[in-house]
């Protein structure tokens, strides 16, 4: 049985790593309340990425914190967010909002080329809303004027 | 015996793995054949054997190269585009480039580079852009200065460099940008900028450093074609320290995630010494907002003051005379009054685009601007019962008037005739009431090019376009025609100097035969996005070498008889058509493959019928139909035999008749 142990354990050995592509990333915790929970997960086939809001309340505040950790595979002199929100399946928002434009580079971020590793801790544009109470499913899509996808993310919010 | 029968079994696993792994090896992609690959994130760890040796332009980013040397390139002689982000390299040893003649652009970015050979970068005859973004530089000595004569662009961002003070043999004879964004760049001393002198016209970006000090007279008597310091928190040091330069373009803009001084009157004194053409302030907060805050932009021939909390500009600002370009995007104001545009009476170019509130016209607000030639008040929340002659009075020189994405417009007859030199009118998704059979574009003669895309139109109006006599391009995108059908008589009628025309997405099922016929000098037109049949195709008949984009319709079988009129065009697109590919669509399909050059999207121009070719490319699809030519040639001979049978067989009957009779 030696020969059979050892041919196996060289096919193991010199087996190409099959992750990441086709898999699903794991999912992530963006922030932990009593009242509110806040899922992700990268829908980028290529890369995972690190996010955090700072302060997870039902009554979200304006301008949150977050904290953001990705590698761009993009450059972003322009960049757009695409925000779909619904609930229990059916879809209640859409909207895009402009982060980065030629004549009006809102973070100081934009700009930063493909390759970079960007990390950004600071506030958001948002307003202040409370959260309704249930089961949330938010997918957001950073893309760059080109359209290629720059982060892509599947949020679960859970409000109880 | 056991074990050799295991060990060969084990081969077999070997080779099947080998097999396995070469089938799941991704392929380059070919963007332009033998010469431009994109061979991304594949985890290659060499070049492939299957890149041609012509290849020039190689986008080699997100694999897995940690040491580059003479080798690994060599084959590849050609390049001269070579992006080599985040690949993992630490080490760039001697030579690597030796037979590159040709290479301008290399880029590392996002490389953990160790070290680079003293020789890495020799052997391009013109190395042009190198860029080297986050590749964790501490001292610009880690660069190889030889070869580097010929440089244009360098890019140094995000790394840890703190002095920008280049090394003695460093040539800087032809470098026009040089990129420090997001180090840690904190003083600028004489020294660090004598290192410069050498280069003219220089653009130096010093976004994202936190630059807390200039030694005085650093940048005295400089010239630069533009200087960042986005982001800087304390814009006095920036304007004492570039007491005496010359500058075309100063950007000092600041962000959302950055604590800003409020800017004062006293900050912006500094701007009496030096001599600037373009400056940029977004998103600061201005204190004490008074006449005199501008005192020193005396020189200035464009100012952008982009998302400054701004809700009015006083009256009587000193030394605005020659500002011809004023950027006030994202601002506060309620009325364009508030803007007090007499200020600026050289004024050629005036944004107001994306106000945050609703923003009100008024009367003749802007008439103090006779220079004025572009205008741009989109995305303002627009409304106006009785536009425009009133509100953009007395603009003789308007070329460019944007008011697109605003809210509501009535337009009555000549409601431009405020600007009559305009060229260019831009009122898309911005909803337009026009009372049948009134004609608002009457009398602009001049006018070129005209988007009432998503405008809500009442596109029965067969006068709404009249008195356009110059218009060449007009894009109707998004308006509904009455039962989506274009008929004979039309608003097109009125406007024969029309070359590119945009139909898309108006929900049209029918076009009348005679719909475009006064519309002959047209080379572009766009009827994506609609219901239409190949009976339409009748209307552009008289069409020559035009581009037709048909793309998104409910075309199935195109009868023969349309196909001459698809030939005398230069480009077609028939992608997303539910196309039919069953014989009954034999002479088209023919056509298709014989006129595959002039044909667009290819690979989205696929069968809907029959369900076995659903999905396939109609270039792809191979029909054999009807009777060939051999087989007309037996059918004849078969009936001909038949016949002569048949006669033989009826005569020898009627002699057998005779016989017995």
């Amino acid at each position: 049985m030696n020969g059979f142990t050892a041919a196996l354990l060289v096919w193991t050995l010199i087996s190409p790593f099959h992750g990441g592509r086709g898999e699903l990333w794991p999912t992530h915790v963006a922030c932990r309340n009593e009242d509110l929970e806040v899922f992700y997960q990268s829908c980028d086939p290529l890369q995972d990425f690190g996010f955090s809001i700072d302060e997870c309340s039902k009554k979200l505040k304006p301008k949150l914190s977050i904290r953001f950790g990705i590698i761009l595979r993009e450059d972003i002199h322009e960049l757009f967010l695409d925000v779909q929100l619904s609930s229990k399946g059916s879809s209640i928002l859409n909207f895009s909002y402009p982060v980065c434009e030629d004549d009006l580079p809102k973070f100081s971020f934009c700009g930063r080329r493909k390759g970079e590793q960007v990390y950004y801790a600071g506030p958001v544009d948002n307003a202040g809303f409370e959260v309704p109470e249930g089961e949330h499913q938010v997918l957001l899509k950073l893309y760059n004027e080109n359209g290629s996808t720059v982060a892509c993310a599947n949020v679960t919010v859970i409000c109880s | 015996m056991a074990s050799l029968v295991i060990c060969f079994f084990g081969v077999v696993l070997f080779l099947a793995h080998c097999e396995v792994s070469a089938s799941s090896d991704q392929m380059c992609i070919e963007k332009e054949a033998n010469k431009t690959y994109n061979c991304e994130n594949l985890g290659l760890s060499e070049i492939p054997d299957t890149l041609p040796n012509t290849t020039e332009f190689l986008e080699f980013s997100f694999n897995f190269l940690p040491t580059i040397q003479n080798t690994t390139f060599s084959r590849l002689i050609n390049l001269t585009f070579l992006d080599l982000t985040r690949c993992q390299i630490n080490w760039i040893h001697d030579d690597t480039f030796q037979s590159h003649h040709e290479l301008s652009t290399l880029i590392l970015t996002g490389n953990p580079l160790i070290f680079m050979a003293e020789t890495a970068l020799n052997g391009p005859k013109s190395l042009k852009h190198l860029f080297l973004i986050q590749t964790g530089i501490s001292s610009l000595d880690f660069i190889p200065p030889h070869n580097l004569e010929n440089l244009e662009s360098l890019h140094l961002g995000s790394n840890h460099i703190s002095s920008i003070n280049l090394p003695k043999d460093f040539p800087t004879g032809n470098l026009k940008v040089l990129d420090f964004q997001n180090n840690a760049i904190h003083y600028l001393s004489r020294e660090d900028m004598n290192s410069l002198k050498q280069a003219t016209n220089l653009s130096l970006n010093f976004n994202g450093n936190d630059i807390r000090g200039i030694e005085s007279g650093a940048f005295s008597s400089k010239v630069f074609q533009s200087l960042n310091f986005g982001g800087t928190p304390d814009l006095s040091v920036i304007f004492s320290g570039l007491q005496n330069s010359t500058l075309q373009s100063l950007w000092l803009g600041t962000f959302e995630d950055i604590d800003d001084q409020h800017l004062s009157s006293a900050t912006l004194q500094g701007l009496c010494d030096m001599s600037v053409e373009s400056i940029n302030l977004q998103k600061h907060h201005f204190s004490d907002f008074s006449s005199t805050m501008f005192r020193c932009f005396a020189q200035l021939q464009e100012l952008d003051l982009t998302a400054t909390h701004l809700e009015g500009l006083p009256s009587g600002i000193e030394g605005m005379n020659s500002l011809k370009k004023l950027v006030l995007n994202v601002n506060k104001f309620d009325q364009l009054c508030q803007i007090n545009a007499a200020n600026f009476p050289s004024l050629t170019h005036l944004y107001i685009k994306g106000n945050t509130k609703k923003l009100h016209l008024g009367v003749g607000c802007l008439e103090e601007l006779k220079n004025l030639q572009k205008l741009d008040l989109s995305h303002s929340s627009i409304e106006a019962s009785d536009c425009c002659n009133l509100q953009l009075k007395n603009l003789p020189h308007l070329q460019s008037l944007n008011l697109s994405y605003g809210e509501l417009i009535g337009l009555q007859r000549e409601a431009f005739q405020a600007c009559p030199q305009l060229e260019l009118l831009d009122l898309s998704f911005t909803r337009l009431h026009v009372n049948a059979p009134q004609s608002p574009f009457q009398n602009l003669h001049l006018l070129q090019v005209l988007n009432l895309s998503h405008c809500f139109l009442d596109t029965s109006n067969q006068r709404l376009l009249a008195g356009l006599p110059n218009l060449r391009h007009l894009n109707l995108r998004g308006n509904r025609f009455q039962d989506g059908s274009i008929p004979k008589t039309n608003l097109f009628q009125t406007v024969g100097s029309l070359e590119i025309l945009d139909l898309s997405s108006c929900g049209l099922l029918s076009i009348d035969q005679q719909a475009f016929r006064s519309l002959d000098k047209m080379s572009h037109i766009d009827l994506s996005r609609n219901s239409l049949t190949s009976n339409s195709i009748d209307a552009l008949s008289h069409l020559k070498d035009a581009y037709l984009n048909l793309a998104s319709n409910a075309i199935g079988i195109i009868p023969p008889h349309l196909l001459s009129i698809l030939s005398q065009q230069s480009t077609i697109n028939l992608s997303h058509n539910p196309l039919d590919c069953t014989c009954s669509n034999m002479p088209f399909l023919t056509w298709y493959k014989e006129n595959l050059q002039k044909l667009e999207d290819l690979e989205e121009t696929v069968c809907a019928n029959p369900p076995s070719l659903q999905g396939v490319q109609l270039s792809d699809v191979m029909l054999s139909c009807g009777i060939t030519a051999v087989g007309i040639f037996f059918l004849t001979v078969f009936l001909l035999l038949v016949s002569i049978l048949l006669i033989l067989a009826i005569k020898f009957f009627i002699r057998w008749k005779y016989q017995h009779l």
